[in-house]
């Protein structure tokens, strides 16, 4: 008897295993099918933020909303630290929103290429394609196909406290002469560049300006080279000296102090009160800190070269729309990027966003906006995309990022950093 | 003297003995028959979450180091490709180097300055139970809000450079989380102040267990202070010596979200640990393979020096 008993409560034991299974894994089931319920006039949105300030993408959603009455956006914000990786696992668990905002390339997280090439994304169809900026159409998807839609034209340059740099002289035309006001500011306590040395998006940053005029501006096809081992790092005359210019930099007191170990706080202090004049970060947060300090004028310059018409700026579509290839609401999503697409909307966007249009960049007004500065080299076609979306791994902008932090504490040598980023290259 | 010392007590014996007991010995298998309902098989659906939920995703996770997975899509399987990669890099090298100092100098000055501390709150003074209050609140606090309020301490414009500037030691005033000389031993500083507390709780559940009789016999017999610590103190409170060092060291080696909050691994990875490795490695750079490699040789690593300790500070050869 006691044996029946046994077998008996044994089976009702091996049943509350699968019966406790269904019971947690039940819950997700209804939400699923009420998420596929609701129709096409309804998808979801996901973005990075790193602030408290309105994110464009969730402005732009707001206006199609009143645009489209009928339409229920589902905004997902991420943080910025987090977005790549949070994206990631949520479309390999397939439930990641219906759009996704990505990068193109394949140098982050959240890049385009790795993304479709593992299924992830949807490809898009002729007003995507109509959007590519020029040049960069094989960083949007392998094989001709496109999978994200370019929302804005973002420059990585120099974003300057205008106001701040009249007042300390003329900003210099060239590194020598930038390295003569470096001095002079240091002595009276101010600094040429606010640093985030302890933020390796701002080392890497610092360093690829150095190297726009040194390499891309003298070999705007480097990239590729490098991607067929035609060229290295550690044999590039260019990168060498862009590396060593941020030992330059250091030393000519070109940094604020205690810029080893700062973070992003640093540069939004620096940048608002005054006391730095400039940072090597998008310049779409020119907005951002004219809102910040309202007494200040901040505008957009390319970094100094060694002579001026070697003069080169990053200006590439940094952030791009893409459909989720698992999304519940594809057609809701594709009428949102075909509206987004429109000359209207782009322009739209790139104001809100403090960015520079994706069409239209031929006619476009640079005179009186923040970007006057850098508006000729844009036209004479002195720019092209940020390096590090070429670079086949984030594994290379965080050896060059990371290298550049001991370079300025004295840790590491140019060569050994760019060593390192030719074996994070094959990696 | 001796029926204090003596391991096991009268109450400890008292159901042993009563088992013996005739009529003792009914109702136990009375109540038996009761219980019997609570079968083993009880705990089968708590095994079987815990098997799913720790074995099971761990074993998987195992096996991904023998893979080049990214994270996303499909991968191979590389054998030991992933370890041998990590003791190449002098990157994972400085990071499993920079955790044993990490785990066993937050130990060693941790238990130190807890069993200082637990000594001398033990008994006599009047504020000891707010002072206790006040030490083991590093415990409680999230140790991630806690190192933020370290970085700013540590920042270059920080309280500690502006202390040194005014007293006259400006000359020293560094950006000290970004030297690559200071920013370990700064992030140690951090590490012993937060494991303090709970290691001084031990050793004051430890030293309430040693009889105050013992200690004035050994002081009768002519002890001094140091003699009653190291011939009395010290032998009674050696289990709860093994437990806050084993706790110590396990807390010690996969030490994360206080140096991704003080430094971030850096400057240029002269604080990176094993476990600020994995999750570089695995969610920040898609090296999944990579950073499930050096999860296992971390889960390694902390299971020999877990039994080591162990083994060192046991009190019993036999246990």
């Amino acid at each position: 008897m006691t044996q029946h008993r046994r077998y008996s409560g044994l089976k009702v034991g091996a049943l509350a295993v699968p019966i406790a299974a269904l019971v947690l894994t039940g819950c997700s089931a209804p939400a699923g099918s009420n998420a596929s319920s609701g129709g096409s006039k309804e998808f979801s949105l996901s973005f990075a933020t790193s602030n408290t300030i309105e994110s464009p993408f969730q402005v732009l959603g707001e206006k199609y909303m009143e645009a489209n009455p009928d339409v229920k956006i589902t905004f997902n914000p991420q943080p910025n630290d987090s977005y790549d990786q949070t994206l990631r696992t949520q479309l390999q668990a397939g439930n990641a929103s219906d759009i996704v905002v990505t990068s193109p390339g394949s140098g982050q997280g959240r890049s385009i290429l790795p993304l479709a090439e593992a299924g992830f994304l949807e490809p898009l169809d002729d007003s995507a394609k109509e959007l590519l900026p020029e040049g960069s159409a094989s960083t949007f998807g392998p094989e001709g196909k496109v999978f994200g839609q370019a929302t804005a034209i973002t420059v990585s340059a120099l974003v300057t406290n205008e106001t701040a740099a009249k007042a300390a002289g003329e900003f210099p035309a060239d590194f020598a002469a930038l390295e003569e006001q470096c001095k002079t500011l240091e002595s009276s306590g101010k600094s040429l560049f606010a640093l985030a040395g302890a933020a390796p998006p701002n080392t890497g940053l610092t360093a690829m300006s150095l190297a726009a005029s040194r390499v891309y501006g003298e070999d705007p096809q480097w990239n590729e080279k490098r991607a067929a081992n035609e060229v290295t790092f550690a044999g590039s005359e260019g990168w060498k000296s862009a590396l060593e210019a941020v030992n330059t930099l250091k030393d000519a007191g070109c940094f604020q102090k205690g810029a080893a170990g700062a973070g992003f706080d640093a540069i939004t202090k620096g940048l608002a009160s005054g006391t730095s004049l400039a940072g090597f970060i998008p310049a779409t947060s020119w907005k951002q800190l004219q809102s910040a300090a309202a007494g200040s004028e901040f505008g957009v310059r390319a970094l100094p070269a060694e002579s001026p018409d070697k003069s080169f700026v990053y200006a590439s579509a940094n952030y791009a729309f893409s459909i989720n290839a698992a999304a519940k609401n594809k057609e809701a999503a594709k009428a949102f990027l075909a509206w987004a697409a429109e000359p209207e909307q782009t322009k739209a966007f790139a104001e809100i966003d403090g960015a520079l249009p994706v069409t239209g960049l031929d006619a476009y007004d640079f005179e009186g906006g923040a970007y006057k500065n850098i508006g000729d080299l844009i036209k004479n076609g002195k720019y092209g995309p940020l390096p590090n979306s070429q670079w086949p791994n984030s594994a290379v902008y965080d050896a060059l990022a990371t290298g550049v932090q001991g370079i300025i504490t004295g840790q590491k040598s140019p060569d050994q950093v760019l060593q390192a980023m030719d074996a994070a290259w094959g990696q | 003297m001796t029926a204090t010392m003596q391991p096991k007590s009268e109450a400890a014996e008292a159901p042993r003995r009563g088992r013996r007991t005739p009529g003792a010995g009914q109702n136990t298998r009375s109540r038996g028959r009761g219980l019997e309902f609570g079968h083993w098989w009880w705990a089968l659906p708590g095994i079987a979450l815990v098997f799913a939920i720790h074995y099971v995703a761990t074993g998987i996770g195992g096996f991904f180091a023998f893979t080049n997975w990214t994270g996303i899509g499909s991968f191979k399987i590389t054998g030991w490709a992933n370890f041998e990669a990590i003791f190449k890099d002098p990157t994972k090298v400085g990071a499993l180097s920079n955790t044993l100092f990490l785990a066993f100098g937050s130990v060693l000055l941790g238990n130190i300055a807890g069993l200082v501390i637990a000594l001398g709150l033990n008994r006599v003074l009047k504020t000891r139970y707010i002072l206790r209050t006040l030490f083991f609140m590093p415990v409680v606090l999230s140790p991630l809000a806690t190192a933020y309020i370290w970085k700013y301490i540590f920042d270059f414009d920080g309280p500690l450079n502006a202390f040194l500037t005014a007293i006259g030691a400006g000359d020293q005033a560094k950006p000290w989380l970004a030297d690559p000389q200071w920013a370990i031993w700064t992030v140690l500083v951090v590490l012993v102040w937060s494991s303090t507390g709970f290691a001084m709780v031990i050793f004051m559940a430890g030293l309430a267990g040693v009889p105050v009789e013992v200690e004035e016999a050994a002081a009768i017999d002519g002890a001094n202070l140091w003699q009653r610590f190291r011939n009395v103190i010290l032998p009674a409170i050696r289990p709860a010596v093994a437990i806050a060092t084993t706790l110590g060291i396990v807390q010690g080696l996969r030490v994360f979200d206080p140096i991704m909050a003080l430094t971030g691994g850096g400057p240029a990875g002269a604080t990176e640990t094993l476990a600020t490795q994995v999750y570089k490695q695995a969610f920040a750079l898609g090296n999944f393979g990579g950073g499930a490699a050096l999860a296992l040789v971390l889960a390694a690593i902390i299971l020999i020096f877990a039994v080591l300790q162990q083994r060192l500070t046991r009190s019993n050869p036999e246990d």
